[in-house]
């Protein structure tokens, strides 16, 4: 099978194949049961194991199971955590939720985040508006049963305020600081994974803390909605649409696992280019009344102004440079920077954008895509030469927009030809300032004041961890 | 006259380690080497006997896989089993490393500058290829990592003139690739060894490449140009080489490199039987359809695996060779012809 990850992670190892000098060294936990040490092991047909007692009897085995939490874990990586993930974030993991809710009484809320690149490249593919492809796969997803769809726009909207504070806050600590700056976005997760095995203690620090729109929604879903709902978050079920299949690694972050509720904030992750919703093409396109088919996501949370969902400047991957240039800009130096200019260097994936008061550069921020640019950042933050403020570091190149789990092209398109058509869509609809979200400020002003500094910050922010390398007889050196 | 191949020198490049790798500098006049001792070696003449001019130490933590010149001569690249690649400058009669390149996951297998001087190509275990980019303040930036094997990349080299890149890999292939839209993309796949693929050499026109293996063949492709040509072998539609010429039953074991003379056209091989052979085309064949004749053939030239064999740039006929026995010897070959 071929791997969906981004470039980045098949790079380290994160696929699916064993080297000769890369195996599994995975601690297996076994459960030692009193008795005699020799025994004796009988294999059925059907593959499983089965000890056989000196009475005779026969007792089953358990198997040794890898999670892919354990894969995560593991820097010498084995195979494709991705087995693993098919089991437990796929769509089948939702039909069959949705299946019992329909079965049993025992019901589980059940939650769809959709990102805003997911509907873009939805409308790409069936020639809507992003808006329209958000209100078709809402009613979709109504349609299967599923209780409430929100928009990751909207808690893209925290990660950037966020983003925002904790770069200010960083530029003035970074006199005394030397690793506050550069500030590296955060919200991709093939790039996380790779600091994190490749570059561990070094790079970490310079990373923002602030999470991700997916996993603020996490934060947002199973805290504020389960209280609102009165329930508990294991009652909830919550799916995220992402552009991307590195998100499924995100979410199975132990960071992101409430361990008191035996639960994970965002149960399942599923790609924009999951064949069942292309299907929803007949849902779209198929002679079912307009009305019927149309249905807003839940304004609850979502970035909705009248009938319109709305995006953010910058970026199709968030817009994270643009939002905290302006706002370090204003803040740091009161110049209103509204016109940014990009200039790109190497390559297309690698930009640059600075600010400058009397000839002298006030702050210098680049947006850095695909693993070759990462390379290039990483070495010249090594030899101590990097001269950016911040950099919106993204795994895959072109950013979001592009990423690993949007839909294909069609057999008559070019890549370049739809990535054009699904930024375009991105692009048509309406921006938001973060500022301006009122639903999001009253949010901050209620929920976030009322449970306190300290748990605000970990509802909106999250920890990095080196993975050591394991030194293993069976990574043979010569 | 029969064609005869002496030895003129041997050396004990690498003592009590493996020899991997030689490589003569542009103008012909020095030898650099490479081992599982970690160092580099330059070898110069001095009257009939070839010395050891300096070493290069502390570069690498791992075996030094394979080394190579710049074009213009003054740097050496070398490539290490610790998953980097140096440069070193000349200067004076000694290197001093002025960069190291990192980035690989993990062992470096083989590095190659682009006729130009500007571009360099780095390739490893972890199946990826990296084209990186010089400036003049010797500042290196990655500038394309391309995925397009499925295996350990064992080797890569540069077309003589253009800006065109070949690797050879544990996939049984060979890929060539160029740039197109500011990143450098896998243009073609030449696919007919069956087994391992270890190294490649263009002639020098760089119209024909010479690929050995594993599988104890050489073959040789030749560029296709659009729409002359029919039945090529090349998957992808941008470049087409097709397989001209195979090599077969003259090694026993696996041929770990082959070597072609940009002067006479003459083709040597470093073979795993201990042999080094040198090859000749028949100039009365068709170019489309060339035979190549065995014009000598050295059993036991080494005690054991001969890992590399290089033509001297500007002396016709001189060969270098060394082994697994860490010895580099430097022969003279002499054909009738």
């Amino acid at each position: 099978m071929a791997s969906h990850f981004s470039g980045v992670l098949q790079l380290t190892d994160l696929d699916d194949f064993i080297t000769p000098s890369q195996e599994c060294v995975k601690p297996v936990k076994v459960e030692k049961k009193q008795g005699k040490s020799v025994a004796k092991i009988q294999i059925e047909d059907d593959g499983s194991y089965f000890q056989v007692k000196q009475d005779g009897k026969l007792q089953k085995l358990e198997k040794a199971k890898i999670t892919l939490n354990d894969c995560l874990a593991c820097s010498g990586c084995i195979t494709s955590a991705e087995s693993v993930l098919i089991t437990q974030q796929s769509q089948d993991e939702l039909y069959r939720v949705l299946r019992q809710n329909k079965e049993n009484n025992s019901k589980q809320v059940v939650v769809v985040s959709v990102s805003p690149q997911s509907r873009a490249s939805l409308a790409a593919r069936f020639n809507l508006s992003s808006t329209d492809a958000g209100r078709r796969l809402t009613a979709f997803f109504k349609n299967l049963g599923v209780h409430h769809v929100f928009d990751t726009g909207f808690s893209r909207t925290f990660s950037l305020l966020e983003s925002q504070r904790e770069f200010v806050e960083r530029f003035r600590r970074s006199e005394q600081d030397k690793k506050s700056l550069p500030m590296l976005a955060s919200a991709c997760p093939g790039w996380i994974c790779y600091a994190e095995k490749t570059h561990g203690d070094f790079v970490l620090p310079y990373i923002s803390t602030t999470r991700s729109p997916q996993q603020v929604m996490g934060s947002l879903v199973k805290t504020y909605f389960a209280e609102q709902q009165g329930l508990t978050p294991q009652q909830i079920y919550h799916v995220a649409v992402m552009p991307c299949y590195d998100k499924k690694l995100e979410a199975s972050r132990p960071d992101f696992y409430i361990t008191q509720s035996d639960t994970r904030e965002v149960d399942c992750v599923i790609t924009s280019g999951v064949s069942e919703l292309e299907r929803t093409q007949s849902a779209c396109t198929g002679g079912s009344p307009d009305a019927a088919w149309s249905c807003l996501c839940d304004r609850r949370f979502s970035s909705v102004c009248g009938n319109e969902l709305m995006r953010h400047e910058g970026s199709g991957s968030g817009g994270y440079l643009h939002h905290i240039y302006t706002y370090a800009a204003k803040q740091l130096f009161g110049i209103d920077a509204k016109d940014i200019s990009y200039k790109t260097l190497k390559n297309k994936d690698f930009q640059e954008v600075t600010l400058e008061k009397d000839g002298a550069v006030l702050l210098r921020f680049a947006a850095t895509y695909g693993f070759r640019n990462i390379q290039n950042l990483v070495q010249k933050l090594k030899r101590g030469k990097s001269p950016y403020h911040f950099v919106e570091v993204m795994a895959c190149p072109s950013g979001c927009l592009n990423g690993g789990g949007q839909i294909r092209p069609l057999p008559d398109q070019s890549n370049k030809d739809l990535l054009q058509k699904v930024e375009e869509l991105y692009r048509a609809e309406r921006p938001l300032e973060p500022e301006d979200d009122e639903h999001v400020t009253g949010l901050y002003d209620t929920w976030l004041r009322s449970v306190g500094e300290d748990r605000a910050r970990e509802l909106l922010h999250t920890r990095y961890h080196a993975v050591e390398k394991a030194d293993s007889g069976l990574t043979i050196k010569w | 006259m029969k064609d005869s191949l002496t030895a003129l020198c041997k050396l004990s490049g690498h003592p009590d380690s493996r020899c991997w790798f030689v490589a003569w500098n542009p103008s012909g006049t020095l030898l650099a080497s490479c081992g599982g001792d970690r160092a580099v070696r330059v070898w110069g003449r001095e009257g009939d006997s070839w010395v050891c001019k300096s070493v290069l130490q502390d570069g690498h933590q791992r075996t030094v896989r394979k080394v190579t010149w710049s074009p213009c001569g003054n740097y050496l690249a070398s490539a290490s089993f610790d998953a980097t690649a140096c440069i070193w400058r000349k200067k004076d009669d000694d290197f001093e490393c002025v960069t190291v390149l990192e980035g690989h996951e993990n062992e470096v297998k083989c590095v190659a500058w682009a006729p130009s001087g500007s571009l360099l190509a780095t390739c490893s275990r972890d199946k990826s290829v990296w084209v990186w980019e010089v400036d003049e303040e010797d500042e290196y930036e990655c500038v394309s990592v391309v995925n397009a094997h499925t295996q350990d990349v064992k080797h890569v080299t540069w077309h003589p003139t253009q800006e065109l890149l070949a690797s050879a890999s544990y996939d049984n292939t060979v890929r060539l690739y160029q740039e197109e839209d500011d990143d450098w993309v896998c243009k073609a796949t030449l696919e007919g060894h069956t087994s391992t693929v270890w190294s490649l050499a263009f002639d020098a026109s760089g119209q024909r490449l010479a690929s050995c293996s594993d599988d104890r063949t050489v073959k040789i492709w030749r560029e296709c140009l659009p729409g002359n040509e029919p039945g090529t072998d090349t998957v992808g539609s941008d470049l087409s080489w097709k397989c001209i010429c195979t090599l077969s039953g003259f090694h026993s074991r696996t041929i770990y490199d082959v070597a072609w003379c940009r002067l006479t056209g003459a083709l040597a091989t470093a073979c795993g039987d201990d042999g080094v052979r040198v090859f000749r085309e028949d100039p009365t064949s068709d170019p489309m359809q060339p035979t190549f004749f065995l014009s000598v053939h050295m059993p036991k030239a080494h005690s054991q695996d001969v890992n590399c064999i290089a033509w001297n740039t500007k002396e016709a006929g001189l060969l270098a060779s060394c082994s697994d026995d860490g010895e580099i010897i430097i022969w003279h070959y002499q054909s009738e012809a």
